[in-house]
């Protein structure tokens, strides 16, 4: 049965509505995978492999996900469940409530078979962050799958899902999808409710599907996008059915490339296969066009202002005092500080501490203020390009994935998220898409921006170039 | 070169945050810190004297209707310390307060 | 010596839900029962703005003549406090719902009006209590009801020179809030709280050193601690010690201020806007729909009831301390019109029975047309002034008419003259020696044989008739 096993949830729909395959078979092999699997790729750091099991019994093969599993990562909240962060500081917290999206996914009929790893408070580019274990990725154990969504990209990858769901605040989504060979998707900001998520960039987080194929990222944006009273930030917008959006040429559209990251130094097969997948689009009946975008390179330090900022206070209710690790000091200062200190890695609290200081009295306008303007000024400009161009095409990562361990200065793990932050301050979507291997077989990841409330269309391009390039349908 | 950030301003900031920095934590940390902030600097050098910040307006507000919330024991039952109904810390009487 | 007093008053909105989640805002409930993931600051939680919130902070900023701002935006203060969940309060810092505005008050120096400076829109923090307030060695207890209860912080110019101007300030803001159903002004439930700046200069054209007062638990006790910090940095000028920038706790039971830490660095809020709401935009149709609605003011009430009414301003300022009352006083001379003596029987015979009864006016069954029908039978001689006292209780009680309980009562006046010339007669009979000097032209005995009257009566004899009478009969 294995060989047959679907590959894709559209796949996996189809087989389940037809009667060829139920959810819980499905789920006993996807925790064969698991149980022979994860104990070298350490996707997940909870299983709840027994009650995804009578959850997918209970599954309405007619519901729109039918039984299938789909992982969350474990910054997610689902009622009842550990939602680490991958930090000591929650390292025995349970969710009283669930996020939205996590709703919507059990709702129309996800079973989860467990909570996937992560950089710690997903503040990494790596997965190596996480307070407990690092994860690996599945194409090559010796190497990083990426991060912050490191964990939920494996798990798809290595067949522990058929879907995942990440949070993606500067790339979190698309830089481990490139790096494992699938799809991540980054939606405009606003369109799925961030209720739930445990906040890292408030103003730049955003939740998204991890799939193997973009309509399957499609299929699971239609069960999540929508709006939330519960979240202010979501935005009201008229109902869209993202994977009937889908379309098979890219005929009459504009591809644009951005002049001013032509310069950055990439590795050569991906280059390469920014070359492939241009000269695809234009085979599809698509334009290539030159867009410029001035301040494209700003964005990576405006980010590197504006996301410590706000996870220095999102991060400040782990304090000890109503959840989560607790260490007694002499008095509460000092009690904060231990709690603080124990609970925290040394990532989070560098960016904790960039964070109060940029926000601090005399800092402020030089960095916090001075960075929001800049990501307004990128913002501007970047609409401005995708009125001239229907998406950007980039690629998600400057490099493939690295080995564990290889990079450990800060900044340059910083660095890496160029081609993937611009689209998190302008709020616009993003997909990153399997665009071939380098040398070592590793995967590439190429990444389509479009425009704000574009993301059916964004998912139809996106379809067309990973189509073109060897994905499936 | 002047530095961005010295000893004095790790101790204050981190003190805000309510973060310990240990002695040995000190050295590495000024130095990422110093190194990270000199480069998010070279924003200083963009032209925005022309930027209208657009951030976007509430589409909707809550209606004043209670709705239910968590019980006690849901909310709080993972605090450190509880004494009958209430949550227990160290006394922090004139401390700093609001 | 000047003093320059400024407040910041904390004004709890009337909402059945708290600022930012759907907890009730009830008062005096088990301790940590209106909690949710938002209010607790659970991990991935997020604030939802109350509708009725912003409306009840722009109609009482419209009504205090400040400039309601159609954006704003809201902020996030960080500091870290056992009873503030999230490690920062969300408020508004850069971009207030309000600025400018003015609130009148009458003192000794006269009528005078206190600029505002601004007003925002905040969430409280929960309730602390310290082992200063009871026995817990070295603890303390936190409850979560009050965190996240809505907010409007009002801050004023330092226009006030006193502790009693301080107080009519708050007195009359309390009035207006109550007016207009914005909040119930209960400072012992915490609705309205309120931290004062003193600074006293020995040069009028200087402003001193800014000290703040915390924890001022009562409008006495603002005027108490502003009394105390007057003559306190008065004698610091006097001695020469230095005035410190810091923060001062009221000791209730002293009457006294100590200093609680002095304002230095590490009260760097980092505020910064908050990304989890977007900007409150105010629909401009209902903004100019809350000024159009507004009612006549306590204020302009009270005025009006002195310039046009010809109200003693203590009865105005009776009158107006509620809106239902004002209300019912102009229902009840539209029905009995004479002012004054509604004002002056609302005055002394209705506000003591309410005070007996520890009710306000709606909670009685008193009606504007009761009251009205009540003055009109005393006018109209049905009734003596000293029984309408009897009847009122009914009134307020029962709710009955005035003719019902008059007649429940037996208190009819008598004005039938048959029945009162038997009575005369018989006075005329039994008090020869009055009788006689009356007739020997001593006038003021005529009052003794009516107050005789009047016994044989039962009191309910018509006094002008029963002098009419006996007049009559004696000439
Ligand atoms: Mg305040
Ligand atoms: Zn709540």
């Amino acid at each position: 049965m294995s060989s047959e096993l679907p590959r894709t949830l559209k796949q996996y729909r189809h087989a389940v509505r037809a009667h060829e395959l139920s959810a819980e078979e499905y789920l006993d092999e996807t925790r064969q995978l698991i149980e022979r699997g994860d104990p070298q790729v350490k996707a997940f750091l909870h299983l709840r492999l027994d009650a995804a099991r009578s959850d997918a019994q209970a599954a309405d093969p007619s519901s729109p996900l039918a039984g299938a599993p789909i992982a969350v990562k474990d910054n997610i909240m689902m009622a009842g469940e550990r939602c680490t962060c991958g930090s000591r500081i929650l390292e025995h917290y349970v969710a009283p409530y669930s996020a939205t999206a996590v709703r919507s996914l059990l709702a129309a009929g996800a079973v989860v078979p467990g909570k996937t790893n992560l950089d710690e408070f997903a503040m990494g580019s790596s997965t190596e962050n996480s307070a407990f274990f690092p994860t690996h990725n599945p194409t090559d154990l010796t190497r990083v799958p990426g991060g912050s969504s490191g964990g939920s990209t494996a798990a798809v990858a290595a067949g522990f899902a058929l879907g995942a769901i990440g949070s993606d605040t500067g790339g979190s989504v698309r830089q481990p999808a490139a790096f494992c060979g699938v799809v991540g998707f980054k939606p405009t900001y606003g369109l799925v409710s961030r209720y739930g998520l445990v906040a890292f960039g408030s103003s730049l987080d955003c939740i998204g599907p991890i799939a193997r194929s973009v309509r399957d990222a499609a299929i699971m944006m239609n069960v999540m996008a929508a709006h939330d009273p519960k979240d202010a930030t979501s935005v009201k917008r008229p109902h869209v059915d993202f994977e009937a959006a889908l379309q098979p040429t890219l005929a009459g559209k504009r591809v644009g490339i951005i002049r001013e990251l032509q310069g950055l130094d990439v590795q050569p097969e991906i280059a390469a296969a920014m070359e492939t997948a241009r000269k695809a689009a234009v085979k599809s009946g698509a334009s290539i066009v030159d867009v410029r975008v001035p301040h494209i390179l700003s964005a990576l330090p405006a980010y590197y202002i504006i996301a410590p900022a706000e996870c220095s206070a999102n991060l400040g209710r782990f304090d000890g005092v109503r959840y989560g690790l607790h260490v007694d000091g002499r008095d509460m200062t000092e009690t904060y500080s231990r709690t603080r200190n124990a609970g925290f890695g040394t990532e989070v609290k560098r960016r904790i501490l960039i964070g109060a200081f940029v926000l601090s009295a005399g800092y402020y306008d030089a960095y916090y203020k001075k960075a929001s303007s800049v990501r307004q000024l990128i913002t501007d400009e970047l609409d401005a390009a995708l009125q001239s161009a229907d998406v950007l095409l980039t690629p998600t990562t400057p490099t493939t994935a690295f080995r564990l361990g290889a990079v450990t200065d800060a900044l340059e793990m910083y660095k890496a998220d160029v081609f993937t932050i611009p689209a998190n301050l302008a709020g616009v979507p993003a997909i990153s898409f399997p665009a071939g291997k380098d040398a070592a077989g590793l995967p590439i990841g190429l990444q389509l921006m479009g425009p704000r409330w574009s993301d059916a269309e964004l998912l139809s391009s996106a379809n067309v170039f990973f189509t073109a390039l060897g994905g499936e349908s | 070169m002047a530095m961005i950030i010295d000893k004095e301003t790790l101790e204050h900031v981190a003190s805000l945050a309510r973060l310990e920095i240990t002695p040995e934590e000190e050295g590495p940390l000024l130095g990422d810190l110093e190194r990270i902030l000199g480069y998010v600097a070279q924003l200083s050098s963009v032209d925005t004297s022309a930027i209208v910040s657009k951030r976007p307006a509430m589409t909707e507000l809550r209606p004043d209707e209670p709705s239910a919330g968590l019980t006690r024991e849901a909310g709080l039952g993972g605090a450190p310390a509880m004494r009958d109904a209430f949550v227990v810390v160290r006394n922090v009487m004139g401390g700093e307060d609001e | 010596m000047t003093t320059t007093i400024g407040l910041e008053i904390h004004v709890q909105l009337a909402t059945q839900t708290k600022m930012f989640c759907g907890c009730s805002t009830a008062f005096g409930d088990e301790p940590n029962t209106h909690v949710c993931p938002v209010c607790l600051g659970l991990p991935g939680a997020l604030p939802t703005l109350n509708a009725q919130a912003v409306r009840l902070a722009t109609r009482i900023a419209t009504a205090l003549g400040c400039t309601v701002h159609e954006v704003s935006e809201f902020s996030r203060k960080n500091y870290f406090y056992p009873d503030l969940p999230k490690s920062y309060q969300i408020t508004q810092f850069d971009r207030p719902i309000a600025t400018g505005g003015s609130l009148p008050i009458v003192t000794e120096r006269g009528a005078r009006s206190v600029r505002l400076t601004r007003a925002h829109i905040e969430e409280d923090a929960g309730k602390s209590m310290h082992a200063a307030d009871i026995t817990l060695g070295g603890e303390t207890l936190v409850d979560f009801n009050r965190c996240g209860m809505p907010l409007i912080e009002i801050v004023t110019e330092p226009d006030m020179q006193s502790g009693d101007e301080a107080y009519e300030f708050l007195r009359n803001l309390r009035r207006l809030v109550r007016w207009l159903g914005v909040s119930s002004g209960d400072m012992e439930k915490g609705a309205m709280r309120c931290d004062v700046n003193v600074s006293v200069s020995p040069d009028p054209a200087k402003r001193g050193t800014k000290v703040e007062i915390k924890n001022l638990n009562s409008f006495r006790s603002v005027k108490r601690a502003i009394d105390y910090e007057e003559q306190r940095q008065a004698q610091c000028l006097t001695d020469c010690t230095p005035i410190m920038t810091e923060t001062r706790h009221f000791d209730e039971v002293q009457g006294t201020t100590t200093s609680m830490r002095s304002k230095e660095a590490s009260n760097d809020y980092r505020y910064f806007p908050e990304p989890d709401l977007p900007l409150l935009q105010l629909d401009p149709t209902e903004l100019e729909s809350v000024r159009t609605q507004m009612p006549e003011l306590p204020w302009e009430v009270q005025s009006r009831f002195e310039r046009d009414l010809g109200l003693s301003p203590y009865d105005a300022a009776l009158l107006t301390e509620e809106r239902s009352t004002a209300e019912f006083f102009q229902q009840t001379i539209a029905l009995y019109d004479n002012p004054k003596k509604v004002a002056s029987y609302m005055g002394t015979e209705v506000a003591r029975l309410l005070n007996e009864r520890g009710k306000t006016l709606t909670e009685t069954q008193l009606t504007p047309v009761a009251l009205a029908g009540l003055l009109t039978m005393v006018e109209d001689n049905a009734i003596s002034n000293t029984a309408s006292k009897d009847v009122l209780p009914l009134l307020v009680d029962t709710g009955t008419t005035p003719m019902e309980a008059v007649r429940s009562l037996g208190l009819e006046q008598v004005s039938d003259t048959s029945a009162l010339e038997g009575f005369a007669r018989e006075v005329i009979a039994e008090n020869t020696t009055q009788v006689d000097q009356f007739r020997n032209g001593k006038e003021a005995v005529l009052a003794f044989l009516v107050g005789q009257l009047m016994k044989k009566s039962k009191g309910k004899a018509n006094p002008k008739l029963a002098g009419d009478t006996l007049r009559r009969l004696l000439k």
